[in-house]
């Protein structure tokens, strides 16, 4: 079963659960000759496409990759392949001084291992060259500018690949000599395996037009002919609107409460889910809106004496601070939810030594008041959300929903709902063409609305055993 | 797979002879016959149309429509657009001889033969070639030519064998898919064509603007515009090439009669089955060089008559 068998995984088990693809370099042979060690080439295979930048570690580009590259003489004992691995690098002495009117350099031992393209480095690591040429007999040495450096005689010189290997569309070419049946692995970092592991769990939206324009266009069949653009504009927006209330929401950022009690939006944000707190043992408590109690006004203009609006010498409406929120961020929430001021700070729904003593003994609450977990509000003007003073440096966790679209990952459909996106997509284009009968658009509108409530229930995930056990609530006293 | 002029012409020649109705030069029916082949291969993208229209019977050699795809394939090619600052040139646009050839005298095992001139250069843009040896034509596993060389494959011919090779350059009909292939294992993407007018729209759209996954394309003037225009490579074309004009090739040391000499004649390149509608198209121009309105009248009842076959 590990090894892809023409089915719809194509994966290894070490690439999906490694994240590494491992190949050995040619064989020593009669026929390969030196040349043949270098600028070989191994295509990668995992469903995630390389990015590449640099393979000097000691470039900022080296962290954009989202691989590295591995060398082993037995499989066992994995090297990085980096400008300083052996593999990329080698010595020679010099055997004649070459000043700094030169580009030759010549070294006193032929050295197969000096390829064009190495930096020449002093002993002191002072740049001297990049090799241009090898003269035959690999003694001897062009440079591409003249020398950096003069050399002297018997100084120790290295020769070093910056660019140990490259990548272009998923091909991976080593610069350097690899010695006869070396290993080499591929290994991708860990967020690119993160965002690999569970992907079968989805079916990517290429997938869904691709398949969609195979199978339900073309001569003989409802739609006989589509632009591909219509299809792309259909599938993006009915995985938006999945997005909103059929598919789980699984974008969270943690985050701690600034002093300033406020936090930008994230990026790719369309509406929340929840706000919680996390208390010391990790349990969120909801924190609730704040729409009754408070708001963030989206204009807050000065006013002269007599009510009317101020503006500045360019015409604008001159602004202030708004008070509204100065006095929201100073007040006491628990002068708000009724609760006692002298309470303990900690919410602990764990805790009721307190309220053993109290039961009872508070009548009229106003239940959407009564909680003591903190509010929080939205600030649309300045793209923030706002928090009441009880969860200042709180450790919170935002939950909320995009629309499918923001990065290339979230452009996948759960396998579950891809048949619902199907029906949504023939829905629009054939409720939106001429001389499609009414009956037939009917039809695929109860079509779309049976297989998206099919989706909504199958991604309710509601399992028998679970269910069974809220059940057992019932058996319960209730309590009035 | 083409048809053989000469079956054509000696065709043509007997049913207008019947009677001593006329007679027709091979140089007409170089024209007629070209005529008549482009009529023929002009019709198939109709005719393909019609068909995609009309439910078809999954049978073996009964469904319309791959038969219609069977005799334009002979004609579809794939070739690269080059890119240019105007865009990417749409293949094989040609502005000077649309053929050449080149003989040899063969000489004791001989199997390379050299190309010189133009025909260098046809060899080198993929032209169609025809090879005959001792007029006997090759096919086309018989021969390659690489490097500039015609290379004969198996046993060399005899010495002083004349061994010639006609080249015809690929002339661009009409465009189809547009393919991009960024190399490596990423994956082929096919462009969309999209007019002028959609073009700012999709451009301005978030949803719909072109991506490298989903590129899209302008064609006008001989030159693709392909969006996003960071694609300056690897587009491809699948395309229709014109037919290669019929040649009925005479020997021209004989001068008391017309006779027909293989190497320098050009078959009909339309598929097989069309021999039939070929004569008769033919004839049928035919009976208006001769102006003989009966042979007109019998020719496009028997042209008409096939067509209701074939459509109804």
């Amino acid at each position: 079963m590990s090894i892809p068998n023409g089915g719809l995984i194509t994966e290894t088990n070490r690439q999906y659960y490694a994240g590494a693809q491992q190949f050995q370099a040619k064989a020593q042979t009669a026929t390969n000759v030196p040349t043949d060690y270098v600028g070989q080439t191994f295509t990668s295979t995992f469903d995630t496409n390389l990015t590449f930048s640099s393979s000097d570690n000691a470039s900022n580009g080296f962290n954009l990759n989202n691989f590295k590259i591995f060398t082993s003489p037995d499989a066992n004992t994995w090297t990085e392949l980096l400008p300083s691995s052996a593999i990329a690098k080698t010595t020679g002495t010099s055997n004649t001084a070459s000043a700094i009117t030169q580009k030759n350099i010549t070294i006193a031992a032929a050295n197969t291992s000096v390829l064009v393209g190495m930096t020449v480095l002093s002993a002191t690591g002072a740049f001297i060259g990049v090799i241009a040429s090898v003269a035959v007999g690999n003694q001897t040495f062009t440079c591409v500018n003249n020398l950096a450096v003069a050399i002297s005689n018997l100084d120790v010189l290295t020769f070093k690949l910056v660019q140990p290997y490259s990548e272009l569309n998923n091909i991976i070419t080593i610069n350097a000599s690899l010695p006869p049946s070396i290993y080499v692995k591929i290994q991708l970092n860990e967020n690119t395996l993160w965002d690999s592991n569970g992907s079968y769990s989805y079916t990517r939206l290429d997938d869904v037009i691709d398949n969609f324009l195979i199978a339900y266009v073309g001569a003989g069949k409802l739609i006989p002919s589509i632009k591909r653009t219509d299809v792309i504009f259909h599938a993006k927006r009915g995985l938006q609107e999945f997005s909103y209330d059929t598919l789980k929401s699984i974008r969270s950022q943690e985050l701690t409460v600034p002093l300033s009690l406020t936090l930008t939006i994230p990026q790719d944000y369309v509406n929340y889910v929840r706000f919680s707190w996390i208390d010391q043992m990790g349990v969120q408590h909801t924190i609730y809106p704040a729409n009754e109690l408070t708001l963030r006004p989206y204009a807050t203009p000065t006013q002269a004496g007599d009510g009317s609006i101020v503006q500045d010498s360019n015409d604008n409406n001159t602004e202030l601070t708004s008070q509204t929120t100065e006095a929201w961020n100073s007040n006491n929430p628990r002068a708000l939810s009724g609760a006692f001021l002298n309470d303990y700070n900690v919410a602990d729904l764990y805790w009721q030594n307190y309220y053993n003593n109290a039961l009872g003994q508070r009548y009229g609450l106003n239940p959407v008041t009564s909680q003591r977990n903190g509010w929080f509000v939205v600030d649309d003007r300045k793209g923030q959300f706002g928090f009441s003073s009880d969860l200042k440096e709180k450790l919170i966790i935002v939950e909320y929903i995009s629309d499918g679209n923001a990065y290339d990952l979230d452009a996948r459909i759960p396998k579950m709902a891809e048949e619902a996106l199907y029906a949504h997509i023939i829905y629009s284009i054939l409720s939106t063409s001429v001389g499609v009968q009414e009956y037939i658009v009917q039809r695929f509108k109860k079509e779309r609305s049976a297989k998206l409530r099919n989706a909504k229930i199958r991604l309710s995930n509601i399992k028998l055993d679970e269910i069974v056990q809220v059940f057992r609530n019932q058996s319960k006293w209730i309590k009035y | 797979m083409a048809i053989n002029v000469n079956t054509v012409y000696q065709t043509v020649l007997l049913i207008l002879n019947k009677e001593q109705r006329g007679y027709m030069t091979p140089v007409e029916f170089n024209k007629i016959g070209g005529q008549v082949q482009l009529e023929i291969f002009e019709k198939y993208a109709e005719d393909m149309n019609q068909q995609l229209r009309v439910p078809q019977i999954d049978l073996d050699y009964s469904d319309r429509q791959i038969n219609v795809d069977e005799k334009l394939s002979i004609f579809k090619e794939i070739d690269t657009a080059t890119y240019t600052t105007s865009g990417h040139q749409i293949p094989f646009q040609y502005s000077g001889n649309s053929s050449t050839t080149q003989s040899w005298t063969s000489t004791t095992n001989q199997l390379t033969y050299p190309l010189i001139g133009d025909s260098i250069s046809f060899a080198a843009k993929n032209a169609i070639s025809n090879v005959f040896v001792d007029e006997i034509q090759y096919s086309p596993d018989q021969y390659t030519i690489s490097g500039g060389n015609l290379i004969l494959n198996g046993t060399s011919p005899q010495a002083g064998t004349t061994v010639v090779i006609n080249l015809y350059s690929k002339q661009f009909y009409r465009l189809g898919t547009v393919i991009y292939s960024a190399g490596g294992t990423l994956p082929i993407q096919e462009l969309e064509r999209v007019g002028s007018s959609e073009l700012y729209h999709l451009l301005s759209s978030n949803l719909t603007k072109p991506t490298t996954k989903y590129p899209i394309y302008t064609y006008k003037n001989n030159y693709i515009n392909v969006y996003p225009q960071s694609i300056d490579f690897g587009i491809s074309v699948n395309y229709l090439r014109k037919p290669i004009p019929p040649i009925w090739g005479m020997d021209t040391s004989v001068t008391t009669q017309y006779t027909f000499q293989a190497s320098s004649s050009m078959n009909f390149e339309l598929h097989s089955s069309e021999q039939t509608e070929l004569i008769l198209k033919i004839l049928l121009y035919a009976g208006v060089v001769i102006r003989d309105p009966e042979i007109v009248k019998v020719a496009a009842s028997q042209v008409q008559q096939q067509e209701i076959n074939q459509k109804s």
